[in-house]
């Protein structure tokens, strides 16, 4: 049979000189060592936040046990939220989206400066709130709000270079507008409380804000990032890219009426939960048809935690459905089943469907760093080689029981139980951590093998 | 005595070329489409399993590195071509078994 050939790419390269190859890394080396640097250390870092913020939990469980905003609530929330989320979303997309979208990172010079900024502001919010100085609270906010600035326009100016408006781009863009709404809301809010002038009732605006970052941000950027990442590690594609592209619009206006009727309290805000509730179940039909239709049989552990967190967006949403009604008394049980909402949607869903990609985003990372430039020199490990398989399943087993168990402590506000499962999920990410430290072991002692 | 290079001699050595994702080699996989050997030059026609894959760089740099091992070879191009696309029936039995591929039937 006569092979038909669309040639995209064509490149040739002469055999390196005598004695050159001897004479230490070459560029290609160096390039692919510093070009993980920048992810790697948005990753490390958000790791320290993940564990400062259940050493927090630990030591006061009454953050979670209680009903009431205050200020621990609040910065502790944040430490998951910019420090732990966010940091690790920042990194993964000057990893992501230039590989999602075929397009060179606008520039990697600017994402270490915002990364400077991001962690300077993330540290300075976070202690302020911790001592509710707002004026404090306001100026680190602005610090966080230039570096996010500068991730906004260094990866939107990425994504414009893509030349397919993709459902991919489109979410991601989305992801990129929200990120900025919630942000500047966070400002106005921080800059309103210290002059004490509010334009919108206090939990009002901090819900919508916090709907704006969760669904906006968090969710569409792991919506955005599925459509591309399941179909490539599962073998298969999207299967119906007007059911894609239609779950965004409706995630999207769904989301804007939905932060609309909070900031107003207005009587409709059940039915903009219903059309993102639409929009979810369309984005989780084509979830299951690109699974379906894959051509790789046995899906990998990775894989299967971040379609747990997917699966936890469910019960979420039906939380988030009941808690909408406007019947719903605002009382002591009310206020613990929003805790539990809060928990399941940050340490549920987007915790869950993170650790599942950085199983497969840093073992790439780190082998790219090691191994790229040996591949075809010496024999090299695969990527599930770099980490221990055992050690994520029982750090996956350890996870669920934290998991079911702060949910427990915190519906029946018992503040035991809460110190006990944060322990337990402390656990969870101390193997985690271990299996970072595995492989993170391969950049300093990479292990080849003569071919 | 040089040995005489034939198609059987190009795919052993790419068969030295993994896909680190996947964790099995390319030939066994099914991503070489077909070789050409023009001495110095060789040229491999080659796919990868998904448009847009991280490895891309990698994996094309690797087949130059191991092919520009043999001796009097100066020059590789690699064609990458994405038709026709790839599938799991370009699979060997044993790239099948090994990564654990529905049989696309």
């Amino acid at each position: 049979m006569q092979i038909q050939l669309a040639n995209l790419s064509s490149r040739t390269i002469a055999p390196p000189a005598p004695g050159r190859a001897a004479a230490g890394p070459d560029i290609f080396a160096w390039t692919n060592r510093r070009g993980i640097f920048l992810p790697l250390t948005f990753i490390l870092s958000a790791i320290s936040w993940l564990f400062l913020g259940l050493a927090l939990l630990a030591v006061r469980p009454e953050i979670l046990a209680s009903y009431h905003y205050n200020q621990y609530v609040i910065a502790t929330t944040h430490v998951f939220t910019l420090g732990w989320i966010t940091s690790v979303i920042m990194g993964a997309t000057y990893q992501l989206v230039p590989v999602a979208l075929q397009a060179k990172l606008h520039s990697v010079r600017l994402a270490w400066v915002q990364l400077g900024l991001h962690v300077i502001g993330v540290g300075g919010l976070v202690w302020n709130f911790w001592r509710w100085d707002m004026t404090k609270v306001s100026a680190f906010g602005c610090v966080l709000t230039v570096g996010a600035a500068l991730f906004v326009y260094n990866v939107g100016r990425t994504i414009a270079k893509t030349r397919s408006w993709n459902p991919v781009a489109i979410a991601i863009a989305a992801a990129l507008a929200w990120f900025s709404a919630t942000v500047l809301a966070g400002l106005a809010i921080a800059v309103g409380k210290a002059g004490g002038s509010n334009f919108f009732a206090p939990l009002a605006q901090m819900h919508a804000h916090a709907h704006l970052g969760v669904i906006g941000f968090f969710l569409m950027i792991i919506v955005g990032v599925s459509l591309k990442l399941v179909p490539m590690f599962a073998l298969s594609e999207i299967q119906n890219n007007r059911r894609a592209t239609l779950s965004l619009v409706l995630l999207n206006a769904g989301l804007a009426m939905l932060a609309l009727t909070i900031l107003f309290q207005a009587i409709a805000k059940p039915l903009a939960v219903l059309i993102v509730l639409v929009g979810l179940g369309l984005y989780l039909v084509e979830m299951r048809a690109i699974l379906r239709a894959r051509k790789r049989r046995v899906l990998d552990l990775a894989l299967k935690t971040f379609l747990a967190g997917l699966a936890l967006l469910v019960p979420t949403a039906v939380v988030g459905l009941l808690l909408s009604w406007p019947t719903v008394p605002l009382n002591e049980i009310t206020g613990r089943f929003e805790n539990a909402y809060g928990l399941l949607a940050i340490v549920g869903v987007v915790t869950l469907a993170i650790v599942g990609m950085l199983h497969k985003i840093l073992p790439f990372l780190i082998w790219y760093g090691a191994y790229s430039t040996e591949i075809g020199r010496s024999k090299v490990p695969t990527l599930a080689d770099l980490y221990s398989a055992r050690l994520q399943r029982v750090g996956l087993a350890v996870f669920g029981c934290g998991l079911g168990l702060t949910m427990a402590g915190t519906v029946l506000a018992d503040e035991t139980v809460v110190r006990v499962a944060c322990v337990v999920l402390s656990a969870s990410f101390v193997l985690f951590a271990v299996n970072v430290l595995k492989m993170l072991r391969h950049l300093v002692h990479p292990q080849t093998q003569p071919l | 005595m040089k040995t005489p290079l034939d198609e059987k001699r190009i795919f052993a050595l790419l068969s030295q070329v993994i896909d680190p994702e996947i964790g099995c080699n390319i030939v066994d996989l099914g991503l070489v489409y077909g070789v050409q050997i023009s001495e110095p030059k060789i040229v491999v026609r080659m796919t990868l399993t998904t448009p847009g894959c991280p490895m891309h760089e990698t994996i094309v740099h690797a087949v130059q590195l191991v092919l520009l091992r043999i001796e009097g070879i100066e020059e590789v191009e690699v064609e990458l071509v994405w038709d026709p696309p790839w599938n799991p029936e370009m699979m060997s039995a044993l790239g099948r078994e090994h990564v654990g591929l529905i049989d696309g039937q």
